[in-house]
C-alpha cells in the first residue's frame, strides 16, 4: 500500500514541517502533575484547582504591585492603598469574575487562616476599607435595549460588603453630578436665557452630531471611563478597577492605535488621573487624590474568564448588545483578532506585551477636553499637512480652527471630523457651550464644559499652594461673546 | 447626489470622491492636493538638498511608475536640484518581471531618466526560480525581501547615487505597524514608520509616499494615463501580511482616515529606552561587509543555506546555529561581492534613448 495519503501538499513535498500539536502531550495538569487536567491553556493542561490559583496569581500579580502609591511590591502584608476601590461592572464575564476576585481575595480571605501570624498581624487587615461597585446604564441612549441597573444591583448584592453605585451614561452632561463629583471646586458656566439642558437630550445632540458609528462607540466608551474616573475620586477611591480580560485589552490596544491612539497607549493598559481642577504639588509623594486605573486580568484571556464564570458558578448579566448595525472599528478589530487567535494562539498575548513596550513619543501637551487624556503637541499641524482639506485661499468655514480644535487629542479629533466611507454629515465645531442649540453647536460633557469656562491650561501650568485650587483668567473674547451674545444687540 | 462643484475649488465639476478624505473634487484639485502632500511630505522631513543623487526603486507596478512621474513632476516645478536615475531589480521570476520590466524601459525613455537593471542572478548567482524550486513557496517571500533589499543597496551604490527613494505607500506602512505589532517585533515596529533609514554604512533610503493612499496612487497613474504593470507575484504572497492587509482595508472601508491614522499612531510611539537597551547593535556582515545584526548578514546567510543545500535551515538563527555546527563553511562557496558604500561616482547604466 501507498503511504501517500492523498493530499496535494504533502505529495509535492511541502508539508515537510509537521503541524504542531494543539494539546498538550500528557493529559495530566502541568502544575501538580497529578491530577488529570480540565481545561487547555495554551497547549498547557491545568486541574480545576491549579487552574483557580493560577488565575488568583495572575490577577494578584497584575494589581498588586500598583496598590501601594509609591510602588514598594507585591508582599500582601504591606499593602496599603491611599484610598478605597471602585470597582467597573459592566456585568459581563469579565467584570464578573473581576468582582468575584476582588472579594475572595480582600473581603472572604481576610484573616481566614487564624492561627498564622497573631491578631495584630497586617495580613489581618482588610487591605480595602470600602469596596465600591459602579455600573454605568447606557440604556436611555439606545430605545431597543431595556434598563438592568436592577439587575446590577441584585448581581453585586450577592458580595456582601460592596457598595453599589448606579450611574447613567447622561450623567456626563448632568449639572447635578458635576456638582456632586466635582463639589466647589469647579463650577459650570450657566446659561440664563435657556436655562438647564436635559441631559439625554444633550447627550442624544452630542452623539447625533458625530459623523460614524465608530465615533458613537468611542464616545460612550469615553464617557464611560470618565464617568467611572470622577466617581472615584468624589468617593475617595484611590483605584478604579477593570474587568478588561487579555483578550479585550489586545482588542481595545489595536482598535486604540487605528483611530490614531498611539500617543496614549500606556494609558490604554494603565492610567494615572487626577481631576483637572486639582493641582498636583511639584515633587510631592503624598496622595492628592489621584486615581490609579488597573486592569487586573490583563494576563487572563477570554477562555480563562469564561471557565472561570463556568467552575465557580458565578452570575453572569451579560453584556448589553448596542444596536448600532453599521460596521464599526472595534467590531471589525474583534472579529479580525478572535479568528487570528484562532491560527496564532499567542497573538493575544504578543499584542499587548509588545504595546507594553512602548513610550509615547516627546513630550505631551495639555490633556484633551473630551477624554482628558495627554494631547500630541502639532497633531493638528500634522494632519493639516498629511491631508489637504482645503487651498488656503478657499477654506471653507468648517475647516477654519476653532478654540475647541486647539483643546482636542488625536483620536477626540478624527472622532468628530472623520466620514464613514458612505457618510456626508458634516461637523461644526464652533461652538463648546454645553448650553447651545444642539442642532448647530457641539454639547461638551460637564468636564469639557468646566474646563473651557475656566480656562484650559492654568490648571496644568499655574503653580499654586494645595489650598488655592482656583485661578483667575482673563477671558477670551470669543468665549465671553458665546457666554453673553443672546443680549448683544445688533450694532447695525 | 453629486455636488455642484468641487469641494476644492468650489468652481469646476467633481468627478471623483477622494478616498483619503471623502470629498468630492474635481481632477486638476485631484492633482494639485496629491501632488502637494507629496511635496510636504519631502519638504518636512527634508529629505533631499540641491545636487543630490537620487535613485528611484522601480518595479514597474503601480508605486515606482507614479513615483517616477511625481518625483520628475515635483523637481522640475519646485527646483529640488535632483539627478534621478531609475534602479530595478530583477529577481529572475519568469512571466512576472520579465514583463514588468519592458515598463520600467518604457519608464526610461518617457521620463528621461538612466536606468540600471541589476539581477539577483549577477549578485548572488540564483534566480527566485531556482530558489523557488530549491525551498518550496513557503519561505521564499524571507529570501526575496532580503535579496532585494541588499540587491537595491548595491545597484545604488554602482550608481553612485546618495539616496533611494522607493514606492512604499500609505497602506503598506500602515500594514507594517499593525503586523510587528500583532507579531512582536518591536525592533522592526520602531523603526517602521520612519520615513527616511539610514545605516552608518548604508545609503539613504525614504519613501516619499509614506502618506499616500493606494486608492489615490491608481487614481493618479489613471487620471495621468501613466502605463504600469499589475500582476501580484506568481509565488505564494505572505500568508500573514494577507491577514492584516484584508484587516486594513475592513477597517479602510468603514472610516477612511483609518491608514493615516494608524501611521500617526506608529509615529507617536517609540520603544522604551529599557526595551531599546537590550536590542542588537548594528555592525557590518565579516563576508561582504553589508549591514547586519550578527556577524553575518542576512542575505549572506541565506546564500550559504541555499549553496550548502541547506536552505531552509539558514532562515532562523536557530538554524542558522544549526548549519554552523554541521561543518565550517566551506571555502570555495559562493558569496556575495564586497559592499562599499559610495564614494565614488561609478554609472553603469542603459544609456537614456535620443
Amino acid at each position: 500500500m501507498s503511504d501517500l495519503c492523498g493530499n496535494p501538499a504533502a505529495e509535492a513535498g511541502e508539508a515537510l514541517i509537521p503541524r504542531k500539536r494543539k494539546f498538550d502531550r500528557s493529559k495530566i495538569c502541568v502544575k501538580c502533575k497529578t491530577n488529570p487536567g480540565n481545561l487547555v491553556i495554551r497547549h498547557s493542561v491545568y486541574c480545576r484547582d491549579c487552574f483557580t490559583s493560577l488565575i488568583t496569581a495572575k490577577f494578584r500579580q497584575a494589581l498588586e504591585p500598583h496598590i501601594n502609591h509609591a510602588s514598594t511590591g507585591p508582599r500582601r502584608g504591606a499593602l496599603n492603598p491611599s484610598g478605597g476601590l471602585l470597582v467597573a461592572f459592566s456585568g459581563g464575564s469579565g467584570s464578573s469574575v473581576l468582582l468575584d476576585l476582588v472579594h475572595r481575595t480582600y473581603c472572604t480571605n481576610v484573616g481566614s487562616d487564624e492561627l498564622k501570624g497573631g491578631r495584630e498581624h497586617p495580613r489581618k487587615d482588610r487591605v480595602w476599607k470600602r469596596i465600591h461597585v459602579c455600573y454605568v446604564e447606557t440604556s436611555d441612549v439606545f430605545p431597543e435595549t431595556s434598563d438592568r441597573t436592577a439587575r446590577m444591583r441584585e448581581a453585586v448584592a450577592r458580595y456582601e460588603g460592596c457598595e453599589f453605585i448606579p450611574l447613567r451614561v447622561q450623567d456626563a452632561f448632568d449639572r447635578s453630578w458635576w456638582e456632586r463629583v466635582s463639589g466647589d471646586l469647579s463650577v459650570l458656566p450657566v446659561d440664563l436665557c435657556r436655562g438647564e439642558p436635559v441631559p439625554i437630550d444633550a447627550l442624544k445632540a452630542h452623539l447625533r452630531a458625530l459623523p460614524t458609528a465608530t465615533a458613537v462607540l468611542y464616545t460612550l466608551s469615553t464617557l464611560t471611563r470618565l464617568l467611572l474616573l470622577y466617581t472615584a475620586y468624589s468617593i475617595g477611591a484611590s483605584h478604579l478597577v477593570l474587568g478588561t480580560s487579555l483578550t479585550s485589552l489586545s482588542i481595545s490596544l489595536i482598535s486604540s492605535i487605528s483611530q490614531g491612539g498611539g500617543f496614549v497607549v500606556p494609558q490604554a493598559i494603565q492610567e494615572e488621573w487626577i481631576p483637572p481642577f486639582i493641582k498636583r504639588i511639584p515633587g510631592a509623594t503624598s496622595w492628592s487624590g489621584e486615581v490609579r486605573l488597573i486592569r487586573p486580568l490583563r494576563d487572563v484571556g477570554m477562555k480563562e474568564c469564561t471557565a472561570w464564570v463556568w467552575w465557580h458558578q458565578l452570575w453572569v448579566v451579560g453584556k448589553q448588545r448596542i444596536p448600532i448595525s453599521e460596521k464599526t472599528i472595534g467590531k471589525i478589530t474583534n472579529d479580525f483578532i478572535i479568528g487570528l487567535e484562532r491560527d496564532y494562539l499567542s497573538t493575544v498575548s504578543t499584542v499587548v506585551k509588545t504595546v507594553g513596550k512602548l513610550a509615547p513619543k516627546g513630550k505631551p501637551g495639555l490633556r484633551c477636553v473630551l477624554c482628558e487624556l495627554p494631547t500630541q503637541q502639532s497633531a493638528q499641524g500634522w494632519k493639516a499637512r498629511t491631508s489637504i482639506h482645503a487651498f488656503e485661499d478657499a477654506a471653507s468655514p468648517e475647516d477654519v480652527p476653532t478654540p475647541l480644535l486647539a483643546f482636542l487629542c488625536y483620536p477626540c479629533h478624527t472622532t468628530l471630523t472623520s466620514k464613514s466611507s458612505r457618510s456626508s454629515k458634516s461637523r461644526n465645531l464652533k461652538s463648546s457651550s454645553p448650553t447651545s442649540e444642539p442642532s448647530s453647536t457641539l454639547n461638551l460633557p460637564t468636564w469639557g464644559a468646566a474646563r473651557l469656562a475656566c480656562g484650559i491650561g492654568d490648571e496644568e501650568s499655574t503653580s499654586s499652594s494645595a489650598n488655592e485650587i482656583w485661578v483667575t483668567k482673563k477671558l477670551d473674547t470669543d468665549l465671553m461673546k458665546s457666554l453673553v451674545g443672546e443680549f448683544m444687540l445688533d450694532e447695525r | 447626489m453629486a455636488p455642484k462643484s468641487c469641494s476644492l475649488c468650489q468652481n469646476a465639476k467633481p468627478i471623483l470622491r477622494r478616498p483619503k478624505t471623502g470629498q468630492q473634487i474635481c481632477k486638476h484639485c485631484f492633482f494639485t492636493v496629491f501632488e502637494t502632500e507629496v511635496h510636504n511630505t519631502i519638504t518636512e522631513a527634508k529629505l533631499f538638498k540641491p545636487g543630490d543623487r537620487v535613485a528611484i526603486g522601480a518595479s514597474g507596478g503601480k508605486d515606482s511608475t507614479v513615483l517616477a512621474y511625481v518625483m520628475k513632476t515635483l523637481n522640475e516645478r519646485y527646483k529640488y536640484g535632483l539627478s534621478l536615475f531609475l534602479l530595478s531589480i530583477d529577481e529572475g521570476i519568469t512571466g512576472y518581471r520579465d514583463d514588468s520590466l519592458q515598463t520600467v524601459k518604457r519608464n526610461q525613455q518617457q521620463y528621461d531618466m538612466p536606468l540600471k537593471i541589476l539581477s539577483y542572478e549577477e549578485l548572488y548567482g540564483w534566480t527566485m526560480d531556482r530558489v523557488v524550486s530549491t525551498v518550496g513557496k513557503k519561505s521564499n517571500c524571507t529570501f526575496c525581501g532580503v535579496f532585494r533589499r541588499q540587491a537595491l543597496d548595491r545597484g545604488a551604490a554602482s550608481l553612485g547615487v546618495d539616496h533611494i527613494v522607493t514606492g512604499h505607500n500609505a497602506d503598506d506602512i500602515a500594514e507594517t505597524v499593525l503586523m510587528n505589532i500583532m507579531r512582536g517585533d518591536i525592533a522592526r515596529l520602531g523603526r517602521c514608520t520612519a520615513i527616511c533609514t539610514q545605516g552608518e554604512d548604508t545609503i539613504r533610503r525614504s519613501k516619499p509616499f509614506k502618506y499616500a493612499y493606494e486608492k489615490e496612487i491608481v487614481m493618479y497613474a489613471y487620471f495621468r494615463k501613466l502605463d504600469y504593470f499589475s500582476t501580484e507575484c506568481i509565488y505564494s504572497p505572505d500568508a500573514y501580511r494577507g491577514h492584516a492587509r484584508g484587516f486594513l482595508k475592513d477597517l479602510e472601508a468603514t472610516r477612511p482616515s483609518a491608514i493615516i491614522d494608524i501611521i500617526h499612531s506608529g509615529e507617536a510611539f517609540e520603544v522604551k529606552d529599557e526595551v531599546r537597551a537590550t536590542q542588537k547593535t548594528q555592525q557590518t556582515c565579516k563576508r561582504c561587509g553589508y549591514m547586519s545584526s550578527n556577524n553575518l548578514c542576512k542575505a549572506c546567510s541565506l546564500l550559504e543555506g541555499l549553496e550548502r543545500g541547506m536552505a531552509a535551515t539558514a532562515i532562523s538563527d536557530k538554524g542558522r546555529r544549526k548549519l554552523d555546527g554541521q561543518a565550517p563553511t566551506p571555502e570555495n562557496l559562493r558569496t556575495i561581492p564586497y559592499f562599499h558604500t559610495p564614494i565614488t561616482v561609478a554609472i553603469d547604466v542603459l544609456p537614456t534613448p535620443p
